[in-house]
């Protein structure tokens, strides 16, 4: 690529098109959510009608992800981590970079640990979580060292495969698909729906990479393209788990279970071809998905730190890795993991939903002014 | 310069070596020929085997209350593996059954592992056939916690009620059998028999359990090593317990009233000469109409089919007239009414128990009239209005000339 060069730290950096961002920006997103989501948002909205609650949500997830990527096009080639301080002044910039870097930080681990407890589970039941965790962050941060574009070429290895496989096997769920547990149809109108979207526009977080990544584009202008795009493969995947998953299970059978996409997975075998199970090939690409949600959360809680205090980024891909390895370990129970799941998300709610509105509009607000002295 | 390349070399070297150990395969893997692969389970009231008798007399005791027997069926790999390599006939049972008495069914599996070497697995459990009194007893919850809950034990597993003992499904006079597959096997055959009702698996019955709702397991019995699939169980939604059975012909009657029939035949008699005419289903939809009106809420269920005349014992070989074919169809309409009445009066007036998603309609047709009376819509069911229309049609007359 033309744009290959050694930058500091000795991480190459490439430029990334329009597609890479919007592959990037799905593959993030995509990640363990997926195999509760169905239950997640079932749980709020308590009607079968949590399908259209997933896309009230996407599309929530899409104003945010324009808003977002409007804000950085008014600062090219720098990222968020650079261009806040410049907003909001160094006092308030310091605080919002570390929350971010934790954010990112705190999603890595919990990407981890969510692979460890379903693996755990159904997969590897007796490999202790040191051997599990380990491989995963060191294979993870080989990958980060080869910098972002060797990260987005292997995202683009793995989403056609991810939404090829995930699809396969969730529409084999017809063979116990029952139209029926998926009506009536808004039988107690919009209002629950309504009360769900909270929650599922929380399953789309991932897209905000995007206040990052646009600094790293060949096209910074095509960023809201990327964005869109980057949301809306994930929101089809969603919208089918969802109602594929409570079409199977029904509302009822959802809300018992942890993992209700697996559970689908599981209730059905098929004989006659070459296999008759198939929830291993959803975990297999589960898997994958969690890798990607786990490079792209580390790696850009370690381009925080190099950027704030200016350190190399290979120092800080490698000073990180321990302390994650810790969080990982810090939820006690399984319940613990889904706790740390809604913080996260209540987190993101914040600093994604409502900074980025509030700083697009001092932006605008100064740049107003500026164009009025001259 | 050298030296620290030297030491770096060295070191990468280190890191290698102390990774290979985590690439030997898989940590806790476990061979599949040291298992015990389990494939069915029998669900029975407490009555303990001569030999756990006499292990007790042994001393096998620990500190449990006697609720129910459970027998495991477990497949014999060295027998599977001769029936697989020789053409002589099978000396030996491709399946064992062990049983124990307690209550506990995790800590009962566990207990296995005290009297076999190779450990029992749950991963191609097949099918769980609960002893019609057992579930009279005890609701469906406590009955299949562990099964729900275990990560061995995929949600696709069949569950049936036995009429008479568990145990007697999990045998079979022949030895080429193994009982829990031929039970499960059954089930692909709805779409010969109207008596096979849609298959119920522990995922489908998560949801109703959850959601203490009404519904018809498939009854099966057995005698001498056979077993057949013979009327169904109707279980409560509120205590999710056993409310009672249903014959023969009143299952039948619920897979027309639910239109979900695969296959089978309408037995009718003519009504001069008291011959049979068999009507072979070809085809079978119902559609349940709920009606409101104010406080009055009815029910009609038109079924809709189409079929082929099989068999009849009346003309003297020669080809269907017009008028035949109407009073054939009739004869079935009046059948599949008798079966249908059956089926509705002992749901409506004995049981009072909604299996067949007249409550579910409802919801769907009516959802706010649903939301207001959902919650005793069972102490309803018993009086509401339900009426049928039966549309039957025959459309083929198999290989013979019609005129």
């Amino acid at each position: 690529m033309s744009g290959t060069q050694q930058a500091k730290g000795g991480l190459p950096q490439e430029k990334l098109t329009t597609i890479q961002v919007a592959v990037i920006i799905s593959n993030f997103m995509l990640g363990s959510g997926i195999l509760s989501l169905p239950r997640v948002s079932a749980e709020k909205v308590g009607t079968p009608d949590a399908w259209i609650s997933v896309l009230l949500g996407g599309l929530v997830a899409i104003v945010a992800g324009v808003i977002m990527a409007l804000l950085s096009q008014a600062y090219p080639g720098q990222t968020f981590y650079e261009y806040s301080r410049k907003i909001v002044g160094s006092w308030l910039g310091h605080l919002l970079g570390p929350v971010m870097i934790l954010y990112f930080a705190a999603t890595a681990a919990f990407q981890v640990r969510s692979l460890f407890e379903v693996s755990g589970f159904i997969l590897l039941e007796g490999t202790p979580q040191w051997a599990i965790t380990s491989v995963f962050l060191w294979v993870g941060l080989y990958l980060m060292l080869g910098g972002l574009g060797a990260i987005a070429r292997l995202f683009e290895l793995i989403l056609p495969l991810t939404i090829f496989i995930y699809l396969l096997v969730t529409l084999m769920g017809f063979t116990i698909f029952d139209l029926d547990n998926l009506r009536p149809l808004l039988g107690q109108g919009i209002w629950p729906v309504l009360k769900g979207v909270q929650t599922t526009s929380l399953a789309f977080t991932g897209f905000e990479v995007i206040i990052l990544l646009t600094a790293y584009m060949k096209n910074p202008n095509k960023n809201i393209k990327a964005v869109t795009a980057g949301i809306a493969i994930p929101l089809v995947i969603y919208i089918v788990t969802v109602f594929m998953v409570i079409g199977a299970l029904s509302v009822d059978g959802t809300l018992t279970k942890n993992w209700p996409t697996l559970d689908m997975a599981r209730s059905f075998e098929l004989s006659g071809l070459i296999f008759e199970r198939f929830e291993f090939l959803l975990l297999i690409i589960w898997i994958m998905q969690i890798f990607s949600s786990f490079t792209t959360a580390f790696y850009f809680s370690a381009l925080g730190i190099s950027q704030l205090y200016k350190r190399k980024m290979k120092t800080c891909l490698y000073g990180l890795l321990p302390f994650v390895y810790i969080f990982v370990a810090v939820p006690r129970k399984l319940d613990d993991v889904f706790t740390l799941g809604d913080w996260i998300g209540k987190v993101a709610l914040y600093l994604f939903g409502v900074i980025p509105i509030v700083l697009l509009i001092v932006t605008k607000w100064r740049s107003s002014k500026h164009a009025n002295q001259t | 310069m050298r030296i620290r390349h030297k030491a770096k070399r060295s070191l990468l070297i280190a890191i290698c070596a102390l990774a290979l150990p985590l690439q030997t395969g898989c940590w806790s893997k476990d061979e599949i020929e040291d298992q015990s692969i389990y494939v069915g389970m029998g669900l029975d009231p407490a009555s303990e085997t001569k030999l756990e008798k006499t292990f007790r007399k042994e001393g096998d005791d620990y500190r449990k209350r006697k609720l129910l027997t459970y027998t495991l069926q477990i497949i014999n790999v060295q027998s599977e593996s001769q029936h697989g390599g020789g053409q002589a006939p099978v000396s030996e049972k491709p399946y064992f059954n062990i049983s124990e008495t307690g209550d506990s069914m995790f800590q009962l599996i566990r207990e296995f592992s005290a009297r076999m070497e190779r450990p029992v697995i749950g991963h191609h459990l097949k099918v769980i056939v609960i002893n019609e009194k057992l579930s009279r007893k005890y609701s469906m919850n406590e009955l299949l916690d562990f099964f729900l809950r275990d990560n061995e034990i995929r949600p696709s597993c069949l569950v049936l009620i036995s009429k008479g003992s568990a145990r007697g499904t999990m045998v079979a006079k022949d030895n080429s059998i193994i009982p829990s597959f031929r039970l499960t096997g059954l089930v692909d055959n709805r779409y010969r028999s109207l008596k096979i009702l849609e298959p119920m698996t522990l995922s489908k019955l998560e949801g109703k359990i959850y959601g203490k709702q009404s519904y018809l397991l498939q009854n099966v019995i057995s005698a001498e090593g056979e077993v057949k699939f013979s009327g169904g169980a109707v279980i409560k939604g509120k205590t999710q317990k056993l409310q009672g059975l249903l014959t023969e012909e009143e299952t039948i009657g619920c897979v027309w009233l639910t239109g979900k029939g695969q296959g089978g035949l309408v037995k009718s008699y003519h009504e001069d000469n008291h011959q049979p005419i068999v009507y072979e289903v070809k085809s079978m939809k119902s559609k349940i109409d709920a009606k409101v009106a104010g406080d009055e809420i009815s029910f009609h269920v038109s079924i809709k089919s189409k079929g082929r005349l099989t068999e009849e014992w009346l003309n003297n070989n020669e080809p269907i007239d017009p008028a035949f074919k109407k009073q054939a169809e009739a004869g079935s309409q009046k059948e599949v009414r008798r079966l249908t009445n059956l089926a509705l009066k002992k749901l409506q007036k004995q049981y009072g128990t909604d299996v067949l998603g007249f409550g579910k309609q409802l919801s769907i047709q009516h959802p706010r009239k649903w939301e207001k009376i959902k919650d005793r819509w069972e102490e309803m069911f018993p009086e509401i209005p339900i009426t049928v229309s039966i549309d039957m049609e025959i459309t083929e007359y198999g290989a013979k000339i019609t005129r």
